[in-house]
């Protein structure tokens, strides 16, 4: 295959591009959904084709096409080069690279056990038995259970030279048990809603997640969501849960460092960011225990890899220290405009897609202590976990978020269960009110596999290290009347 | 660029997945897309792309187990490999019981709405396109957007005899000019044919937009009259799709809807209706399982009446007339969607409805909603790219933008006035619906934000 990708890429130099990059992709998945011990659905799925982008006369084109035959990748090249020069339509300023070594190289995830070689069968019977123990839960109405796996194969060529090829794997799941009431609904979901808990690793994943250990729990707090009284609405303490502290961080930091957004690349679609090139260094985001890297070497993240789709290799940065604003996430054309190279987060969604700033790992560095300690230490508050919907302003400031459950924390203890917990705040302020992060024993690496952006929409596959926190003056229960 | 392969050519490769032996049946779903989009911001053309896709998905059954294989392998070959490859997981799959089998052969509504020239669009179009846009722009204001023009065909053939085929086609334009004072204007057009598509126009309703916004002055949260322009509408409705006529998450519950057919849902003038009969529609008349598509009215003059349904979630609910055409690519598990929603327009001109507005706001779109309580239709998201105070009547100053919090039929039961012209309008997480402006009067804001 990185012939095919040579031969785009000289294909796209005969035509006329200054510069040209190919990627040929192939993505494989198997998806299979268990609902009280029957099938709903088992699927796999394979994509190839090549995407080439190019720059001629300092502007990008980028075409991308399944069919990998010779005449239709000269094709699709030529195509690639009349679209970077339709662009100069309108005047601007060229594009120009940070610059990078060219490497030739190999990386592949590091598995244990390949998923896609471990029988569907035994697939098929975690999930069954799984769902058996939380449906066994009086008072359950569904439990469901889900595996995902997904590979993707790429070999990238360069015009300066670069041949990389990588194989990602990656396997999740999850568990959630439904209790449906006359007038309302409970969920409970395990490790993490929306299908689960998804790293870069082999099927060793799925047998450490614990499905059918803590499928009676989640079982039971279903249920007794039901019957609980509607989170009140008040200012308190809030404490998130280390799989919450994924969706907060997603949302108000990860989006908002992203420089093309920063630079309102991003701005008609999904929005831009309220952060300005001039605030690197400067910028308070949030209390001196706010700490967060990038990190595409991180073991087990989603957004980990060797190069990315550019060809930049995985790089761990500062984004955040000491609560001040020191990097954000660059590609090879958004870096040099804020005079740096490029940190190594242009990613596409397969072959069909050009490579955008993606976040890679974007965690918040552990503390001190753990979860129980900082329940331990608060006198009066509110504990949220497991995120049910997020929300966010067209500049990442105004969020809401809703979780599947809420606990009180009177004098140090968890104490009244609360249904439909939601809480709101502004980025600056809110992370500003950081208070406490726990310490490594609690910091886990969640994936969040759905991330949207781009035109024409792209679907990124990044990941969060993050761990329980703390945070003072939240407003929390926000209700339609 | 290419073209349709069109309904011979699908059949043939189709033909290679069917003759499968020794299954109870085998379904070939064929998306074959192609087209480009050319990006903008800050005024220039940043992004462009084009891209050519041909899908295929098997579904086999072997008694009620059933397994799905997707390749973009198309040819004969392709098709047989898949095709075992589904035979074999659904070898080993366990039975669903709600198995309903596959389509029956039936006749489906044939929708002209393929435009070759959209089909065709190159690159040079629509930067000139783009750039026709911009030039609307007064100095120091900036233009962001897309110009996308797509193809799509669709095929469907199944061992019951069912083949269903049709191409489509999309031309939209979508623009936010900013400028130099913190004002963000907003506008779209969405359709099948690029000759209906006016950038200069687009471009001078954003800028516009953008002047009037300009500066806007913090206001306080709280319950105000809105009157949202068809953008906002499609908001609502578009999240009804989901928490609403899903027509498993009725059936089981789940839906704002559960047990309430036949009930007054909204004021007497809302009826939303699933249709993609409907001219200014865009898309093929049967569903991803070969199901034909007709026109379904879900409300009408504010009682509702049914969900929707793919055949998996009919059989569940035993419902005799079996799937209203819903189906979304198998499997599925989150069960049938409404991709064609509709909203009756009513007789109120946009000026009419400012002018009936004492004090409230005018929202042009929102931005990220999603989902705080499905069983009472409570959506919460921002306002963005233009919003306004109106007082006496009209519209006066800017303001900043607002979080709102809301349930969806208490907005749609206080509606007072509904624009006489529906346009198709995008929205961020669904497809596009074909609504009129609307006059509300009380709507929740529960937050405000910094611009």
């Amino acid at each position: 295959m990185l012939d095919v990708a040579r031969l785009a890429v000289e294909a796209a130099r005969r035509a006329g591009a200054d510069h040209a990059e190919a990627r040929v992709t192939t993505d494989e998945t198997e998806a299979i959904t268990v609902r009280d011990e029957r099938m709903e659905g088992v699927d796999r799925t394979s994509s190839t084709g090549v995407g080439i982008r190019v720059l001629a006369g300092g502007r990008w084109g980028f075409a991308a096409t399944a069919r990998l035959d010779e005449e239709d990748v000269e094709r699709t090249a030529a195509l690639a080069v009349s679209i970077a020069r339709a662009a100069a339509r309108l005047p601007g300023e060229a594009v120009r690279l940070a610059p990078v070594e060219p490497a030739q190289a190999r990386w592949e995830t590091p598995i244990v056990e390949d998923p896609f070689e471990v029988p569907l069968a035994e697939k098929i019977a975690l999930l069954m038995e799984a769902t058996h123990r939380a449906r066994g839960v009086a008072g359950v109405t569904y439990a469901e259970g889900t595996l995902d796996f997904f590979r993707r194969r790429s070999w990238f060529a360069s015009s300066e030279g670069a041949a990389i090829e990588q194989t990602i794997t990656q396997s999740g799941g999850g568990l959630q048990a439904t209790a449906v009431g006359d007038e309302d609904v409970q969920r409970r979901s395990f490790p993490d809603s929306f299908r689960g808990h998804h790293r870069s690793a082999g099927y060793e994943h799925v047998r450490m997640l614990g499905l059918v250990a803590e499928a009676e729990r989640i079982g039971r707090e279903a249920v007794e969501l039901l019957a609980a009284p509607e989170c009140p609405s008040e200012v308190t303490t809030l404490v998130l849960d280390a799989n919450q502290m994924e969706l907060q961080i997603h949302e108000s930091i990860g989006h908002a460092i992203e420089l093309d957004r920063v630079l309102g690349m991003e701005l008609a679609y999904a929005g831009g960011s309220f952060l300005r090139p001039e605030d690197l260094g400067r910028r308070r985001y949030g209390s001196p225990l706010l700490a967060v890297t990038a990190d595409a070497t991180l073991p087990g993240g989603l957004g980990t890899f060797g190069f990315d789709d550019e060809g930049v290799p995985a790089q761990r940065v500062p984004i955040i220290e000491d609560g001040v604003l020191v990097n954000f996430l660059t590609s090879r054309e958004t870096a040099p405009i804020v005079g740096r190279t490029s940190n190594g987060t242009a990613r596409a969604d397969g072959w069909g897609h050009l490579p955008l700033i993606r976040m890679t790992n974007i965690s918040i560095e552990p503390r001190e202590g753990t979860l129980a300690e900082i329940i331990g230490d608060t006198e009066d508050g509110m504990y949220l976990s497991t995120n049910t919907s997020w929300s966010i302003d067209d500049h990442r400031i105004n969020f809401q978020f809703g979780c599947e459950v809420a606990w009180r924390i009177r004098k140090g203890r968890l104490t009244q269960l609360y249904r439909n917990p939601n809480y709101t705040g502004t980025t600056p302020e809110f992370w500003g009110s950081l208070d406490a992060v726990a310490g490594r024993e609690d910091w886990v690496v969640y994936g969040t596999p759905n991330c949207g952006k781009g035109q024409p929409s792209q679907v990124g596959r990044v990941g969060h290290g993050v761990a329980p926190a703390r945070f003072r003056g939240v407003q929390v229960g926000v209700r339609a009347s | 660029m290419t073209g349709p392969i069109g309904e011979d050519a699908f059949r043939r490769v189709a033909e290679a997945a069917l003759e499968l032996a020794g299954v109870d049946g085998v379904e070939v779903l064929f998306v074959h897309e192609w087209g480009g989009l050319t990006r903008f911001a800050n005024s220039e053309i940043h992004q462009s792309t084009a891209s050519e896709d041909t899908g295929l998905r098997v579904r086999v059954a072997l008694g009620d187990r059933v397994g799905v294989v997707a390749t973009n392998a198309f040819s004969p070959e392709g098709a047989a490999a898949a095709a075992a490859s589904a035979r074999e997981l659904a070898s080993v799959s366990g039975p669903d019981p709600l198995w309903p089998g596959l389509a029956p052969a039936a006749d489906y509504p044939r929708l002209d709405r393929y435009d070759e020239a959209t089909a065709g669009l190159g690159p040079q179009e629509r930067a000139a396109a783009v750039a026709e846009l911009v030039a609307r722009c007064p100095e120091g204001f900036r233009a962001a957007g897309a110009f996308e023009t797509r193809a799509v065909e669709v095929g469907i053939a199944n061992t019951e005899g069912q083949l269903c085929w049709g191409p489509w086609t999309q031309a939209s334009l979508t623009t936010v000019v900013s400028g130099p004072d913190g004002g963000d204007g907003f506008a779209e057009h969405i359709g099948a044919r690029v000759a209906d598509v006016n950038p200069a126009a687009l471009g001078e309703r954003a800028a516009d937009k953008a002047r009037r916004a300009a500066n806007p002055r913090p206001i306080e949260p709280g319950v105000y009259p809105v009157v949202l322009e068809p953008a906002a509408t499609a908001t609502l409705v578009g999240f009804l799709a989901w928490i609403g006529f899903a027509g498993r998450d009725y059936i089981e519950g789940r839906s704002c809807f559960s047990g309430k057919a036949g009930q007054q849902v909204a004021a007497p003038s809302v009826s939303i209706r699933d249709d993609v009969t409907d001219p200014a529609m865009i898309g093929v008349g049967f569903d991803f399982e070969g199901t034909p598509k007709r026109r379904l009215d879900l409300i009408r003059e504010g009682v509702f009446l049914d969900a929707v349904y793919d055949r998996r979630t009919a059989r569940q609910a035993d419902r005799a007339e079996g799937s209203t055409g819903h189906g979304l690519p198998s499997p599925n598990p989150e069960g049938p969607f409404p991709l064609h929603l509709c909203m009756d327009p009513g007789e109120a001109s946009f000026e009419e409805m400012i002018a009936a507005t004492d004090r409230g706001l005018l929202v042009t779109r929102f931005h990220y909603a999603n989902v705080v309580n499905p069983i009472e239709s409570t959506i919460t998201g921002m306002t963005r790219d233009g919003t306004f105070w109106i007082e006496g009547g009209e519209v006066r100053e800017p303001v900043r933008n607002l979080r709102f919090t809301q349930s969806t039929i208490e907005a749609l039961s206080s509606v007072t006035a509904i624009g006489r012209e529906a346009r198709l309008a995008s929205e961020f997480f669904f497809s596009a619906s074909l609504v009129p402006a609307l006059a509300i009067e009380a709507f929740r804001f529960s937050g405000a934000s910094d611009h």
